[in-house]
């Protein structure tokens, strides 16, 4: 007992001695420069005790606490606090650069960015904590609903990522079409040979070493040695290039990121076979079913979650992967990470890998979930 | 007649790879005569730094992950154990090239944002597969330890650690693999590593030059794996 009360005081402090002691905006004349460090104390004015007793309470209350009614109390605490400290950054950013000239950004600093992923991962622990169907999802729809919100209403513009964003808008749009485009098209090719590869009867250990090799290679290689051999190739028989195969682009950024995936579809394909026995096969071919019913009504049911637990790892790394194909041309999301790495400007680096973190997130949340629920739909 | 080593096959390929990589064989590879490739001293100065920001990396990363781990699978800790396979499914959802990026307004340009990248990365998957290491491990096998009267701690030094061995190096095969290639994205953050012909090539189109830091960069993998896994098989022998 005395032990997990001294865990929830514990708890309560980290939250507001984070915030006592790192800044959480950052005030710079560009946005190119880091800037003066501004403390929680002068950015968040009167926001301030709600955000911290909310921030103390939350976790407190989750680590001390047991069953679901404190749980649940602690998540909206949590999401509050959040939300209370978005919108206190916000007007404290809007105060700060007020009076200053227009080139000036308030940039939040690591206090905020540390007390935001902890308010959000509290709050996404207390989801699961309280058992409910679809606590997680409610979460995680709350607190986009929040960050939504709050930049309807414009209490965030004045941060200086909502500025990078007005500016680039366009192109971020731009950069999440290719982004997913890419991510797909990467995953729909390595569908296809893992299908393909999957109808052949004879060398299955020929394929799992050479899937399991193309790891060994690290991405950045593989990219530069497609455009390599592309370029090699097309130097050799110039006539390709009529038939629009060029050396850069997404051609060699697709088969790139494709290379990668065959390994969980791969093994995820692998698994799901073996996962029905010889035995459920013979028994059900003894009853009369036939190839087609064994198919539908036993071999995708039992593989099915084997099957999406290969699809999610490879979602996951294709939304990472397809980063590098800003690389060789082919655009996405890593346009702006490596633009903003070339300036130098944290704002543009974020405002590319925010989404990036985001999309691979939910695509592990969503698709973890349907692994879980097709598991308890047929259990084995 | 013998088996053939498991580590013959990437010894064989890195080495192929390595040779390639070479001036002269990676001028004819990439066709073009006009091409500018990188002198063999460049190319070994880089692979050496490139082997120094992985090993230190790794050894990081190893002695994190692994002591982390051998913490979570003590009984006292089991509470925390679906806490850690979430959170290592979470690190893995952020790409190391993001990482990378992340931390360079912090850390500055270089090694520190890579090794960074390098230890975020790679710490979860490790603490991971240890813990699957040494759950492999049998119940039976530890309690007959115990009904010996061995301590926890030699039961850890004598029964788990020499049956969960080869798991344990299949687990750092993976961060070799990752440390290799998290250290070749660093060139981005600029690192000067094996992936800095390949991304300064890219940006002024010098093919061969870019084919050599593609080849040795793979061949620097493949030649790491082949070491651990003439590691793995020589502790599974003895």
């Amino acid at each position: 007992m005395t032990a997990r009360l001294l865990a929830g005081l514990a708890a309560a402090a980290l939250l507001p001695a984070l915030l006592a002691l790192l800044p959480v905006l950052h005030l710079a004349p560009n946005r190119l420069v880091t800037g003066a460090p501004v403390m929680a104390s002068d950015a968040l004015g009167a926001w301030l005790w709600p955000v911290v007793a909310l921030a103390a309470l939350g976790p407190a209350l989750l680590v001390a606490g047991r069953g679901r009614a404190s749980a649940t109390l602690a998540g909206l605490a949590c999401l509050t606090a959040l939300a209370l400290l978005l919108l206190g950054l916000g007007t404290g950013a809007a105060e700060l650069i007020a009076d200053k000239p227009p080139a000036t950004r308030a940039r939040l600093a690591s206090g905020a960015w540390i007390g935001l992923i902890i308010l959000a991962g509290v709050s996404a622990l207390a989801a699961g904590r309280t058992r409910l169907p679809g606590a997680g999802f409610t979460a995680a729809a709350a607190l986009a609903a929040v960050v939504a919100g709050l930049w309807r209403i414009g209490s965030l513009d004045a941060l200086s990522l909502a500025v990078e964003l007005r500016i680039r808008s366009d192109s971020l749009g731009a950069a999440l079409r290719a982004h997913l485009a890419l991510t797909f098209g990467a995953l729909g090719l390595a569908a296809c040979i893992t299908g393909g590869l999957a109808l052949c009867r004879r060398g299955r250990g020929a394929v799992d070493l050479a899937v399991s090799g193309v790891q060994v290679v690290p991405a950045v290689a593989l990219l530069g040695g497609l455009v390599a051999a592309i370029s090699a190739l097309l130097a050799a028989a110039p006539a390709l290039r009529g038939y629009g195969i060029s050396a850069l682009g997404s051609g060699p950024a697709l088969l790139g990121i494709a290379a990668y995936l065959l390994l969980p579809l791969w093994r995820g394909q692998e698994a799901a076979r073996r996962a029905t026995g010889p035995d459920k096969v013979d028994a059900a071919r003894a009853l009369g079913l036939t190839a087609g019913q064994i198919l539908t009504t036993i071999r995708l049911p039992l593989g099915a979650p084997l099957l999406v637990g290969g699809l999610r790892v490879a979602v996951v790394q294709a939304l990472g992967l397809a980063t590098l194909g800003a690389l060789v041309g082919a655009g996405g999301l890593g346009t702006l990470v490596f633009d903003g790495m070339a300036q130098f400007a944290p704002d543009l680096i974020l405002l590319g890998a925010l989404p990036i973190i985001v999309l691979a997130l939910a695509a592990e949340g969503a698709l973890g979930s349907l692994e879980a629920a097709l598991r308890r739909r047929w259990p084995r | 007649m013998r088996p053939v080593p498991p580590a013959l096959g990437p010894l064989l390929l890195g080495s192929v790879l390595a040779a390639a990589s070479h001036p002269a064989v990676a001028t004819r590879l990439g066709g073009g005569s006009a091409q500018h490739p990188l002198a063999t001293g460049r190319l070994v100065a880089l692979a050496l730094n490139h082997l120094v920001l992985a090993a230190t990396g790794l050894a990081i990363v190893a002695v994190l992950g692994i002591g982390l781990g051998l913490i979570a699978t003590r009984p006292r800790f089991a509470a925390f154990r679906p806490g850690i396979d979430s959170l290592a499914a979470l690190a893995q959802a952020v790409p190391p090239v993001v990482v990378v990026a992340l931390a360079l307004p912090v850390l500055g340009f270089g090694g520190p944002p890579t090794l960074l990248a390098l230890v975020a990365y790679g710490i979860m998957p490790t603490l991971r597969g240890t813990v699957g290491a040494l759950d492999a491990v049998t119940a039976e096998a530890r309690e007959s330890a115990q009904a010996l009267g061995l301590t926890p701690a030699q039961i850890l030094a004598s029964i788990e650690l020499p049956l969960a061995a080869a798991g344990l190096v299949d687990t750092l095969r993976t961060a070799l693999v990752l440390a290799v290639s998290v250290a070749a994205v660093g060139a981005l953050a600029g690192a000067s590593t094996l992936g800095t012909p390949i991304v300064a090539g890219l940006q002024n189109q010098n093919i061969v030059a870019m084919l050599q830091g593609a080849l040795a960069t793979a061949s620097l993998a493949f030649l790491g794996d082949a070491v651990l896994l003439a590691l793995g098989a020589r502790l599974r022998r003895a």
